[in-house]
């Protein structure tokens, strides 16, 4: 990290009820970035949104903002802006108004406020729109009134808490491209919270992934995708072949009854590790030139490719992505690179760099 | 489901003409000159004239209306504040506590609430008249305005009082930016609700009326005690005109805030 | 947090409501009990109540009160199940409604005319050749006239929860072989239960302790608990013994809401 630091979280615990929910986390977000808090449903992200939006104070542990603590400092006074997940928009007030809503708060000038929310809705992709009431917008309508009505005050971070989960895929995936290249154009920070881990990739500059309160891998998508730093996180980000292991040697890792060169090092000798195969990574080959030989269980077409799922002799379970067709019951071989392997600490719960 | 068999129809026919059999009547006999709500003679306004020019009734009428808006207004205020007071209560045996409390003079019939009011009153020491019926309406329709309000408060979103806070507004802006706005609806379904609850008391305001001090009701059960007289049935028929506005007005709302809520519903 | 201080405000003119109008008036209406004429404390009036005079008034209240509760529910209900059938249903619910509005004591006071010996009543009966008799002032016309005032009050929450009820429901009950009448039995009328419960308990209440239909349209016939704490209060001015019946009276209440589950009534009286 190198740009200018914008939040810091200290060693920040949130608890409800005796309930942890944030567990002892602390990191810092960068000006002008695009984050992605991802994870399951109470992992802690949309809890982290609220603490730096100030609806909820941590329970221990400071928040700095500019290097200043913000505790105390109520939401109406921050210097963010949140997107919600049902966008809550203000039902009785149209477009326009509800755009207005924070610069009217804030006693601006009419002048201003027109100007400013005719610039807004530009940005959005929705002029012409001003008078329109809520109800008659579409859920993907909705969602630019909402953007609008958070950038329109000029936020330094914008908190975007899962925004995409209410609309349909075609939609999701044409918004996902939008917030991109908005975040882009405004140069503002954007913190993004989902729990579907292809909008993370696809989205980030950065990704956070939660699990239990807990941070257990920051990185780039790259970073996370291919070195997953556990088993949760190769599990959560993607579908993968999870397998136990032992590190022989550096650049030596025992699996599934055999010895394979990769790239990993740094174990300890005999050290047990979990090794993760992407599907993709694997290739179908003729039962005497496959590394691993697996008898096809089931085959399933997903139109890019086909899905095999089969078990080698030690009754491993393997996922494979083809474009090459197998036959049920078929014996076929796999084939990899060294590359593909990725070697994790086994049983390492928490995370970090 | 739009099937209705013909027993259903005529079964619906013979209960709404039972239901409407008695308001009929009474406005078709205060046109009788005979005096009597049997064999009608002759088409007259002599009742109406009767009611018009009886000053008495007619301040009484004036006392009913006043005691009503009143009672209604400083109600809804009341009840606006109560329903906020129990959705921000956030433990939920303190909700439920308080919720019980409210509805306590709801499921009290009006004998025990009247009589009850009567002994507050003698207590402490507040004279019977146009402020303790005043002061009973209001008491009484606090809980109405509560019932009213609370169901629409808990089905906004909370997010939306969060994206005011996030936008900048303080507490009483978020209150009259967003809150009130978004409860208006269902604030003035409270105020009429309040407001026909208080013209139509009668057992409440019987026991804590004193003797200088009446409102219609009241008026109507001494004269139809002693007996029938048109003037009576030529005031139900001007006041069933009065209701009906009402009605319309309350109806013409409720449908608007029906938009609104449709939207408020909306997760 | 912040928050707090700022929002208990509303707490304390609610608060002060509750106090003065809610808890204080029960407390009155108990020390009340406890006094007799002249103001020193007793129990006698506990110990009249438990007379055979009080205890077959309260007899009669509780049986007039069962008795209007039910024809209600045998009207109102099939009222309720065809009102949501009708195709514009809800401007039927709003006619029905609609002399909910009209002032109670206008509606009792026409049925003095439409029940008196000339009145329309008897001649209806007149031409059925069943020839007139003395409706006022008799047990009949009383159950009447409170299953009148009383019926929209039971209408409106069945009327609820049918509306409440998912029609796939009901087909999914034909469609497993149910004829209509079994549909009701095992799937509707169960799961309008809720309804009826609320219905019952909006008229079991009120009817209780009615006194100006009693009064009015039933002569002093019929004596409820509700006549008789009117009559302490305002005739005799026996306020121990009227305030003893109230607190009797709102234990029995309080029984009943407990007993029927504490649904929201959909109105009073």
């Amino acid at each position: 990290m190198n740009g200018e630091e914008i939040i810091r979280f200290e060693r920040v615990t949130k608890e409800y009820d005796g309930m942890t929910v944030l567990d002892d986390v602390s990191f810092a977000i960068e000006r002008g970035k695009f984050y992605t808090l991802l994870g399951p449903s109470g992992c802690g992200k949309t809890t982290i949104l609220r603490l730096i939006a100030g609806f909820i104070e941590p329970t221990q542990g400071t928040i700095y903002f500019h290097g200043k603590p913000i505790q105390n400092v109520p939401p109406n006074k921050r210097q963010v802006n949140t997107v919600f997940q049902d966008y809550a928009l203000f039902p009785h007030l149209d477009v326009f108004e509800n755009v207005a809503f924070g610069l009217r708060v804030k006693k601006m000038k009419e002048a201003d406020i027109r100007r400013k929310v005719s610039e807004a809705l530009q940005f959005v992709n929705l002029e012409g729109y001003e008078r329109r009431r809520i109800q008659e917008m579409s859920g993907g309508q909705r969602q630019r009134v909402a953007i609008a009505r958070a950038i329109v005050n000029e936020p330094e971070v914008l908190l975007l808490d899962e925004p995409l989960s209410a609309l349909d895929l075609k939609l999701r995936t044409e918004m996902q491209y939008e917030l991109r290249e908005l975040q882009r154009r405004l140069g503002i920070t954007f913190i993004f919270v989902t729990h579907d881990q292809e909008e993370a990739l696809a989205m980030s500059d950065y990704i956070f992934v939660l699990n239990k309160g807990k941070i257990q891998q920051f990185g780039t998508p790259k970073e996370i995708y291919d070195e997953p730093v556990n088993r949760f996180v190769a599990d959560f980000i993607g579908e993968s072949n999870i397998l136990p292991g032992r590190m022989i040697e550096d650049f030596l890792v025992e699996f599934a009854g055999q010895r394979f060169v990769c790239v990993d090092r740094g174990f300890a000798p005999n050290e047990p590790v979990d090794v993760v195969i992407r599907p993709e990574d694997l290739e179908l080959a003729a039962p005497e030139a496959g590394q691993i030989v697996i008898r096809v269980d089931s085959l399933l077409f997903r139109g890019v490719h086909y899905e095999i799922c089969g078990y080698d002799e030690n009754g491993n379970e393997w996922l494979v992505h083809s474009t090459k067709k197998a036959e049920v019951g078929e014996i076929v071989g796999l084939r990899f690179e060294p590359e593909a392997i990725h070697v994790m600490r086994a049983e390492r719960e928490d995370g970090g760099e | 489901m739009k099937r209705t068999h013909w027993w259903g129809r005529v079964y619906l026919l013979v209960v709404f003409a039972v239901m409407y059999t008695p308001i009929v009547y009474l406005m078709y006999y205060s046109f009788n000159s005979g005096g009597a709500m049997h064999d009608f003679q002759s088409f007259t306004l002599k009742w109406y004239r009767d009611v018009l020019s009886d000053d008495r009734l007619l301040m009484i009428v004036l006392n009913t209306i006043v005691i009503a808006l009143l009672s209604a207004a400083i109600a809804t205020i009341l009840g606006v504040m109560g329903a906020l007071a129990i959705y921000y209560v956030k433990q939920q045996r303190a909700k439920h506590v308080l919720l019980a409390l409210n509805n306590v003079l709801i499921v009290s019939p009006d004998v025990i609430i009247g009589a009850s009011f009567l002994l507050l009153f003698t207590i402490a020491g507040i004279q019977l008249g146009f402020k303790s019926v005043l002061l009973s309406h209001i008491a009484f329709s606090v809980p109405i305005v509560v019932l009213m309000v609370l169901p629409k408060l808990e089905e906004m979103s909370p997010t939306l009082i969060d994206a005011a806070r996030d936008l900048g507004a303080g507490h009483w802006q978020v209150l009259s930016g967003v809150v009130l706005p978004f409860l208006a609806p269902s604030i003035w379904a409270g105020f009429f609700m309040a407001l026909t609850y208080s013209l139509d008391d009668f057992a409440v305001t019987f026991f804590v009326t004193g003797n200088g001090f009446s409102t219609l009701s009241v008026e109507i059960y001494s004269r139809a005690r002693q007996g029938i007289s048109l003037s009576i049935n030529a005031l139900s028929t001007l006041l069933f005109l009065f209701t009906m506005l009402l009605v319309v007005g309350y109806y013409v709302l409720s449908q608007k805030g029906g938009r609104v809520y449709g939207i408020g519903g909306r997760k | 947090m912040m928050e707090r201080t700022w929002r208990n405000w509303y707490l304390v003119p609610y608060g002060i409501w509750l106090v003065l109008f809610v808890i204080a008036p029960i407390v009155f209406l108990l020390y009340e009990s406890f006094l007799d004429m002249d103001g020193h404390w007793t129990l006698a009036n506990y110990e009249k109540v438990l007379t055979p005079i009080y205890l077959k008034m309260m007899a009669y209240s509780f049986w007039y009160a069962f008795l209007i509760t039910l024809v209600s529910l045998l009207i109102g209900y099939p009222t309720a199940y065809w009102l949501t059938k009708t195709k514009h249903k809800q401007l039927w619910l709003l006619l029905l409604i609609l002399p909910m509005w009209v002032n109670l004591l206008l509606k009792v006071y026409a049925f003095l005319g439409l029940f008196g010996t000339y009145g329309l009543a008897n001649a209806l009966l007149q031409t059925l050749g069943i020839g007139a008799r003395q409706l006022l002032f008799t047990d009949f016309s009383f159950v009447f006239v409170s299953v009148y005032i009383f019926i929209p009050f039971m209408v409106l929450p069945i009327f609820n929860a049918l509306e409440e009820l998912p029609p796939s429901l009901i087909d999914a009950a034909r469609d497993l072989g149910a004829s209509a009448w079994t549909t009701f039995r095992r799937v509707v009328f169960p799961l309008t239960l809720s309804g009826v419960k609320a219905g019952c308990q909006a008229v079991f209440i009120p009817a209780l302790s009615l006194f100006m239909i009693t009064r009015l349209v039933a002569g002093n016939r019929v004596i409820t608990l509700g006549t008789a704490i009117e009559q302490h209060f305002l005739v005799t001015q026996d306020w121990g013994m009227g305030a003893t019946i109230a607190v009797v009276l709102m234990a029995a209440m309080a029984v009943i809401v407990v007993l029927t589950g504490t649904g929201r009534k959909e109105g009073s009286r």
